[in-house]
């Protein structure tokens, strides 16, 4: 029985194993969304900085490798947000995550559209706020996570969230197997986001130097920059790091910070370049050691919660 | 008629003994960031009983337009 796990979250998207891919910017491309849904969970292309009609073409390549149900991640701060926000309506994706704000403005629009609406949120007041503008569903998303990250732990805003909202909570940050499946069903989720486990897996394009550093990271590997200027992003600590919270310390503005992490992203994603690179990654890379297709880690997940929660 | 807005303010974006007038930029001036937004919203919605959709969020830098805001909605202040 262990296998099977219905919950809201299933319910909600349609799929088979609660177990959702983080929306990453660069990372989630088409390729590793399918694979993800096809496995049974449900994938997210991350729009990130790109061009809206990018994002269509994306969206329209993920279709042809899957006829299961995927969604977009909308990044707010993208000045291109409100034509992405078109781009999903008219495409009917399932479902949109977002991230970096607040997607009030577009839920009527998607609402319409039949795409269901599942903001990314970092405290209690926001989900709350989310739930009454009509969203479906909320990712509580902890500080452990990689890339822009909030101040609560995953530990804490999950059961908080949960009791504050009666929308299904998806909880999001320093998950990494079963035995964090299992927890954060105790804090009260319905379903788990992972992202660095997926920027490892055998069908993220990932460059395999960026791979490679993950798969070595240990426990206490992951640093946070940009602090200073409110906009705190977790990642593998790096020469580029070093640089940077240099920099931030002398009080460098955030113009001149801004500088030095330009296209650094893509720099670690595309070209592999892991001494410049944003190596963006959560506090759980220290327990992923293998690279394996997205159906292996799912099913592994899933085995494993199963036994647990049947103990 | 700002004293009650400013208590709401004080409490829970935790800056009391900073000077709240009616420029006072709540990012600018008093280092809040978004997700302090959310709860002086939701703050201020059970003091006042009214209720602000979170698209209506972005139009309130400062403590003037939150005023405004109210008023607008026949919050008598």
């Amino acid at each position: 029985m262990g296998m099977d796990r219905k919950t809201r979250i299933t319910e909600l998207l349609g799929i088979k194993y609660p177990v959702i891919q983080g929306g990453m910017a660069w990372v989630a491309e088409y390729h590793l969304a399918a694979a993800v849904s096809e496995a049974g969970g449900f994938g997210i292309i991350g729009a990130g900085g790109a061009p809206a009609e990018f994002v269509r073409e994306q969206i329209r390549k993920c279709r042809e490798l899957t006829q299961k149900p995927f969604g977009v991640n909308v990044m707010l701060m993208n000045p291109e947000a409100e034509a992405i926000a078109q781009v999903a309506a008219e495409e009917k994706v399932c479902a949109v995550t977002t991230g970096a704000g607040n997607p009030g403005r577009y839920m009527a629009m998607w609402k319409e559209a039949g795409v269901k609406v599942i903001p990314v949120v970092a405290s209690v007041a926001m989900a709350k706020l989310m739930e009454r503008g009509g969203a479906d569903a909320v990712v509580a998303e902890g500080t452990e996570s990689g890339g822009h990250i909030g101040s609560a732990t995953t530990f804490t805003l999950v059961p908080q969230v949960a009791d504050a909202v009666t929308i299904p909570v998806i909880a999001a940050g320093g998950i990494g197997d079963g035995r964090g499946m299992a927890a954060a069903f105790m804090l009260g989720a319905d379903a788990v986001q992972l992202g660095t486990r997926f920027v490892v897996a055998k069908e993220s394009v990932v460059h395999e130097n960026y791979k490679k550093k993950i798969l070595a990271a240990k426990d206490i590997d992951s640093q946070v920059t940009g602090m200073s200027h409110g906009h705190p992003v977790r990642q593998l600590r790096n020469h580029m790091t070093r640089e940077y919270l240099k920099l931030e310390k002398s009080g460098a503005s955030f113009e001149e910070l801004e500088q030095l992490t330009l296209g650094a992203l893509r720099k670690a994603v595309v070209e592999g370049d892991v001494v410049n690179g944003t190596l963006m990654a959560g506090q759980i890379a220290g327990l992923i050691k293998k690279e394996q297709t997205c159906e292996d880690i799912i099913l592994a997940m899933m085995e494993e919660c199963g036994k647990l929660l049947e103990n | 008629m700002l004293e009650k807005l400013k208590a709401v303010i004080e409490e829970n974006l935790s800056v009391e003994g900073v000077e709240i007038t009616e420029d006072t930029d709540f990012k600018e001036d008093l280092g809040a960031d978004s997700l302090d937004l959310f709860e002086l919203v939701m703050a201020l919605e059970e003091e006042f009983g009214t209720e602000i959709p979170s698209e209506d969020l972005e139009k309130l830098a400062t403590v003037g337009d939150v005023m405004k805001y109210l008023t607008d909605k026949g919050v008598d202040l």
